[in-house]
This record gives structure tokens, sequence and C-alpha cells, in this order.
């Protein structure tokens, strides 16, 4: 019987997937000018699945729901631009006042490393400045429950938005202006072919954090996030410290999320701060909700899905339609939006749970679905 | 019931994706080269990048066709939604890229080219700006062009126009995290105060903020002479109004995005006195080829209202002008280039010598039209009118 498959057809299951899609992607980036558009989103999604796990971490499985990945995306975008942007080439991008001195006399002391380490620096230093700030931050507004707890992190990642973008800020993060010529992911080698890594780099790197938050949603610290999301009064009486587990969770949600920050950078090669408005929030909120708050494969599948459409398969709405020289009416900028917009609703209703509820992927329940859908909803039924 | 479903969103999802790829695939074939428009439509930015669409549009249905070495070519534009926003702006160059378009026009807005502007460098296409005035967009950016002047011009000949007004005294209020808003607001003081203008407040404020009062009342204090404030359309009647409201009576300027007629239906009687330059005016007859372009523009806009109607009447703002010019410019290019060749296209366009219905178009190295002369106009009587020209050495 399929369901009750082995470990080990499993485990040879994963490892072909992971062969697969490697080669897969290996054939994409490759041949990048003829799939550029399948590239593009592939990058931002996989970007967006690392927030998403993370909030889902912290919303799902934490039971916090905190407002506040935009703000950290900021910080590591910005560390991550910072270090990467070539030291020849700052002083067009701080046009109007110049990098500060003692940073650049820092970023010259790292030219003697090659880019890569030097944009793995910029990467961790973001996610532990990241870190740091959501340890402080932290102290004060974990006491705070539920809707407190959001509106004071949407306030902090507007703060650290205005602080970003502020002309005291000129000489560090170039204020309103914005940093521009971010390296991309792709390896620049000789011996290689133009465009490897631009999709392997962030898919590597987005494997190795959602791997991470796995195994601690896995471990014993993850069990004790789940008790304090089902009930904060009855793990605080079987003994955990209900502080310190959701300063654990609020901090490694928010390094992860300011490391998916500096991937974006590097997707995005400009960024300024209103790239990281309460906006974008909300669109990796929409991913979460979507995915199924408190599955982990709901949020990266949805991370895809959702951006795939939005971006691309519903792009032809945007364009005049004419069929048998009748211009259908409806089809000009925007509509996508809408045809997006209604497609989420319809996914709202009749998944209320988003579309992997809190089950995770399993083979034997893919292999099994059409027979298993009607069990599926009785089982998702369970919960709340 | 939800298997159904299921089943039915999967293949609405697929259904989407086929019908996609149908789009693409069909126009591939004859004998067509497709200019991508890479233009806000909707966000912040979308009324001005409307008009500057409006005016590509126009030129289209002018010249649709081009000669490439001795064959005849269909142009098709390939219209692409930036949103305003840089994340999306990525995306929506890719999707031009992907469509192969030839040439890119576009885009309003200085922030969302700057962005763009490394995937088009990536895939070797050369894109036009027509009216993002930043340094940034075309510095160190061998494809990018644009046929409008820059920040630091416009923000001289704005200081200029204040102090020949008899400014001794300046207010300067950007919008925080705008790379347009913030340039051209830092570009004007520095002009203002070389000329020896003091400069008494600097007030910043947020994107999406509607109230004002609190820098307002700051600048009323400082009371200056005059008020710089560049700003997106949007945000320009909430100003204005409101510092009207305050009883500030320093006469308000600003750049180029004010010039558009939506300022004047929101801000009403409060906007009369509001100075700004700009790349062109439709009542200077001096230029035939102008003269030509509003008489067609206006009789374009005519036969189509939905298009009359979001363009606000049927003044024709200068950003349509400078979207003609770049769709114009981008076929003398592809002539020159005598090929469908992006990399061949880029390089004709780096040559190319145009008489446009901005003025005469050439590139210098850094690929910014060559244009010494601006257009200050004022707002009397609800109406944009053309006060003087500014030419600045």
């Amino acid at each position: 019987m399929l369901r009750s498959m082995t470990k080990k057809s499993t485990t040879l299951l994963n490892l072909t997937a992971v062969v697969v899609l490697v080669t897969l992607l290996y054939l994409l980036e490759i041949n990048k000018n003829s799939f550029g558009m399948a590239v593009s989103i592939l990058q931002k999604s996989v970007i967006l699945s690392i927030v998403a796990v993370s909030m889902n971490l912290l919303n799902g499985f934490t039971g916090l729901f905190s407002l506040g990945q935009a703000g950290f995306m900021a910080i590591g975008a910005y560390i991550t631009a910072i270090f990467s942007i070539s030291s020849d080439t700052i002083d067009s991008v701080y046009y109007t006042s110049g990098l500060a001195p003692w940073l650049m006399s820092f970023k010259l002391g790292l030219d003697v490393f090659p880019s890569a380490i030097r944009i793995l620096f910029g990467l961790l230093l973001g996610g532990v400045v990241a870190g740091l700030f959501a340890a402080l931050i932290g102290i004060p507004v974990l006491r705070l429950k539920s809707d407190y707890l959001a509106i004071a992190t949407l306030g902090f990642s507007e703060i650290i938005r205005a602080i970003l973008s502020s002309p005291q800020m000129d000489q560090i993060t170039n204020g309103s202006y914005g940093l521009k010529n971010i390296p991309g992911f792709a390896i620049e080698s000789d011996f290689l072919p133009v465009g490897t890594g631009s999709l392997l780099v962030p898919f590597a790197i987005a494997a190795l954090c959602i791997t991470f938050m796995v195994m601690l949603i896995k471990s014993s610290y993850g069990r004790a996030f789940m008790a304090i999301r089902e009930d904060g009064v009855a793990a605080e009486a079987m003994g955990i410290n209900l502080l310190k587990h959701k300063e654990l969770s609020f901090i490694v949600s928010s390094f992860m999320t300011a490391i998916a920050g500096g991937l974006l950078a590097m997707f995005m090669r400009s960024i300024d701060a209103r790239t990281f408005q309460i906006s974008m929030t909300y669109d990796i909120l929409l991913i979460v909700v979507i995915g199924g708050l408190g599955s982990i494969t709901g949020s990266i599948l949805s991370a895809f899905l959702v951006t795939a459409s939005k971006e691309w398969w519903l792009r032809f709405f945007d364009q005049p339609l004419i069929t048998g020289g009748i211009t259908i009416p409806l089809f000009r900028t925007g509509f996508r939006m809408v045809v997006f917009s209604v497609l989420l609703m319809v996914v709202v209703l009749f998944f209320r749970r988003g579309l992997m509820g809190n089950r995770e992927f399993s083979w034997s329940a893919l292999l099994s679905w059409p027979k298993r859908m009607p069990k599926a909803k009785k089982g998702a039924n369970k919960r709340g | 019931m939800k298997k159904f479903l299921a089943i039915l969103l999967i293949s609405v999802l697929m259904l989407s994706v086929l019908s996609g790829c149908a789009a693409t695939g069909n126009a591939a074939g004859g004998n067509v080269i497709k200019i991508g428009v890479f233009e806000p439509v909707t966000g912040e930015n979308g009324g001005g990048g409307f008009q500057e669409v409006l005016g590509m549009r126009y030129a289209n249905s002018k010249v649709n066709t081009v000669d490439i070495g001795g064959k005849t070519y269909t142009v098709e534009l390939v219209e692409v939604d930036n949103k305003s926003d840089k994340t999306e702006a990525v995306t929506a160059a890719q999707s031009l890229m992907s469509s192969k378009v030839s040439v890119v026009l576009g885009s309003y807005g200085s922030g969302v080219s700057i962005a763009a502007g490394e995937i088009f460098k990536e895939n070797k296409v050369a894109a036009i700006g027509a009216s993002c005035t930043n340094p940034q967009v075309t510095l160190g950016n061998d494809f990018y062009f644009r046929v409008c002047f820059l920040d630091p011009f416009q923000g001289t000949v704005m200081a200029n126009y204040a102090m020949e007004s008899g400014a001794k005294t300046a207010a300067v209020v950007t919008q925080l995290g705008d790379d347009y808003s913030s340039g051209l607001g830092n570009f004007f003081l520095k002009a203002f105060e070389e000329k020896g203008g003091t400069i008494v407040a600097q007030e910043q404020y947020q994107t999406n903020q509607t109230d004002f009062k609190a820098i307002l009342t700051n600048i009323k204090a400082a009371n200056p002479d005059i008020i710089f404030a560049p700003s997106s359309i949007a945000t320009a009647p909430l100003m204005i109004k409101q510092a009207r409201e305050l009883g500030i009576t320093a006469p308000i300027a600003a750049g180029d995005t004010w010039e558009n007629t939506s300022i004047i239906d929101n801000a009403g009687a409060d906007a009369e006195g509001v100075t700004l330059s700009t790349f062109f005016d439709e009542n200077d007859t001096s230029n035939v080829i102008a003269a030509d372009f509003v008489k067609g523009f206006k009789e374009y806009l005519k036969a189509n209202p939905d298009s009359l109607s979001k363009n606000g009447g049927e003044g024709v703002a200068a950003v349509s002008a400078l979207g003609y010019d770049a769709y114009m410019v981008a076929l003398e290019a592809i002539k020159a280039a005598g090929s469908t060749d992006t990399a061949k296209i880029r390089d004709a366009l780096a040559k190319v010598s145009y008489a446009g219905v901005t003025g005469a178009v050439t590139f210098d190295e850094n690929g910014d039209a060559n244009k010494d002369m601006a257009y200050i106009k004022t707002i009397k009587d609800g109406k944009f009118q053309f006060l003087k020209t500014v030419k600045v050495g």
C-alpha cells in the first residue's frame, strides 16, 4: 500500500527530488537568456519562502502575531548591500554625501577577501544585527498579547524604515537615494557557464535557513513553542520559560528574515527604504495564510504559487486581448490584480486553513491524494 | 465538492499559463519588432506614467512601421506596469525581456528606472528614459539613455528662477526615501546657496503622508520667500492646500512632476501662483515639430474618450511629448542600426541625432540628452501658463 510507505522509499524519493531540482535549476540558470522570467520568479519565490517560513515560525508555531518582517528585511538588505557593493563604484552610489570614512576604511579592509566572502559576511552581519534588535525590542514587546504585539512590531518596522531614509543617515545608508550596483547571485568565473549560481546560490541558502528552522521546530524548543501557542498559562505551568522561548523564536525568525532581506537586495540589485513598506509584510502574511499557518511546506509552496501567479502567469490579463477581431473588454493594465484578488478569495473561502492547513507535505499523501481528499477535510477540522 | 474545486482551480491556473504562452507565441512570427513600454500606470505615479504611455501610443499610431535592411517591420508596443514600485519593477522589466523586446521606453519615476536598469544592462537591451531625471539612472549604465534633462540642471534652473524673482530665503520640502524628490531638493539647495541665497528650513515627509501641518508650521515660522517642494502628483495638492490654509503666502515651486492637471483640479484656487519647471510647452509655436505634435495628439485624444478622461482633459503634458520623442528616437536608432539586434541598436542609439518635439536630441557619453533649456510655467486662472524659458550653459 502506498500509505504505508517505508522510510527507505521516502528517502529515495527525497533524494531523487533533490537531484532533479538541482539539475533543473542548473539548466535554467545557464540558459538564463531564454528563461529569464522563470529565473526571476524562482529567485523571488525562494527568497520570499525564507521570510514566509520564518514568519510562520513566529506566527504559526509560537503564536506571536508579529508584523515587523519588512523592518528586519530592511536591516538585512541594507547591511548586505553596503558590504557587497564594490569599493570602486561606491562613490558613484553615494553621490550626494559620500560614504562615512570609518565605514569606507572597514570596507577597504574587507577587500582582501573574495567577493563571495564579503557578501556572506554582509548577510550574516545583517542577520546578527537584526537578531540583536529583535532581542532588545523583544524584552518589552513580547510581553504584549496578540493585537498589541502586532501593532508594536508594525511600529518598529516603520521606525526602522524612517531611520534608514533619514538625512542624518546619508553617509551610511545613502538616505533617500537608495543603494544600487548591488551584485547579483551569479558566480563570475571563467570556468563556469554564464549565469551559474543565479538560482543555485539562493536555493542553497534558503535550504540551509529552512532546514535550520525545521530542525528547531522538531526539537524540544519547537514543542515548547507550540505549547505556548496553544495555551501560554498551561505551558508556563509545565515549566516552560515563556519569555525565553518567545525571545528565541523572535530572534531566530528575525535573523532569517534579515538573511532573506539581504538576498532580496541581491535580487533587486538596487534598494531604497520604500521597498520595505508595510505592504511587503502584508504580502508575506498573505503567503503564510494562503499556505496555512503552522505548515512549513505550505508556506514554501504558497511562496512559489503566489509569486508566480501574481507576477507571471496572470500577466496576460494586463495586455489587451483581441480574438477574431473583437477586443475583449476588461483586459487592461491592472486587471491582473483584480483576477489575483478573486483567486485569493476563492482560495480563502474554500481552503479556510490555507492550502495545506497545518499538515506537512509527504510523499504518501501526495501519491494517494485523489483518494484521500474527503478524509483530509475531516483531519483538517480536527484542530481548533 | 472540494475535490472538484481543487481540480477547477488547478485547471484555471494551467489555462492561464497556456494562454500566456499563446499570447507571446503568435506575435513572434512575421516582420514584427517589439518595443517595450516600461511605465507605472498604477500606484503613486500612475497618473503621470499614463500620460507618458499616451505619448508613446500616439507615436505608435502615427508611425507604426520601420524599415530594417530593406524589409518593413511592424512596430508592436509591449506595455508593462511597474506599479511605481521597485520590487515590481524588477519582474516587470524581466517580463519585457522575456517577450524579447528590442528596445525599452521608460520609466516615469527615477527609482523604478534605476532598479530595472541592471536587468536591461544584463540582457544588453537599450532603454530610453522619457522623464526620469535622476542622474543615477544613466550613470554607470551603458544601456540607459534619456531624452530629458537632469535634476542637477533642473535644480539650478529653479534656483535661478527663485533668485530672479527676488527670493532671498527658501524652504525645501522633500519626500523621505524618494530619490527624485530628495535629489532634486538637494540640487536646488546647493544651487540656491551658491548664488547667495539662504535656506531657512529643510523639512521631510513620509511617502503617502497626507497631513503636512507639522512641517508647514515650521516653515511658516521660518518665513521663507519661496518654498521648493518637489513631490509626486498625489502629494502636491494636499500640501498646497494645507499651506494656504495655514496662511503661508510664499510662492510654492516644484519640478516637472507637478505639470499635471489633477493638481489644479484637487487644489482649486489654492494652486494659483504655483511655479514649476518642465520640458515642453504646448503653446510654443517656434518649433514646427512641436506644433504638429500638439495638433495630432489632441486629435488622437479626442478619438479616444477613455484616454482623454485619464489625461485630465485636452492639455498636452510634457511627459507625453517626451514619451513621443523617446519612441521616435528608438525608431531612428533601429533604422540606423539596420538590425533587430539589441546590442547594435544600443550602439546606434549612442550616435543618434534627432529633431524632436522637446528639442534636438543627441546623447552625451553618459547617455543623457544634451539639453540646456527648461520651460518655467505657472498656474494662473486654473491653467498652466507659460512664463519663460531658462537656459543654463
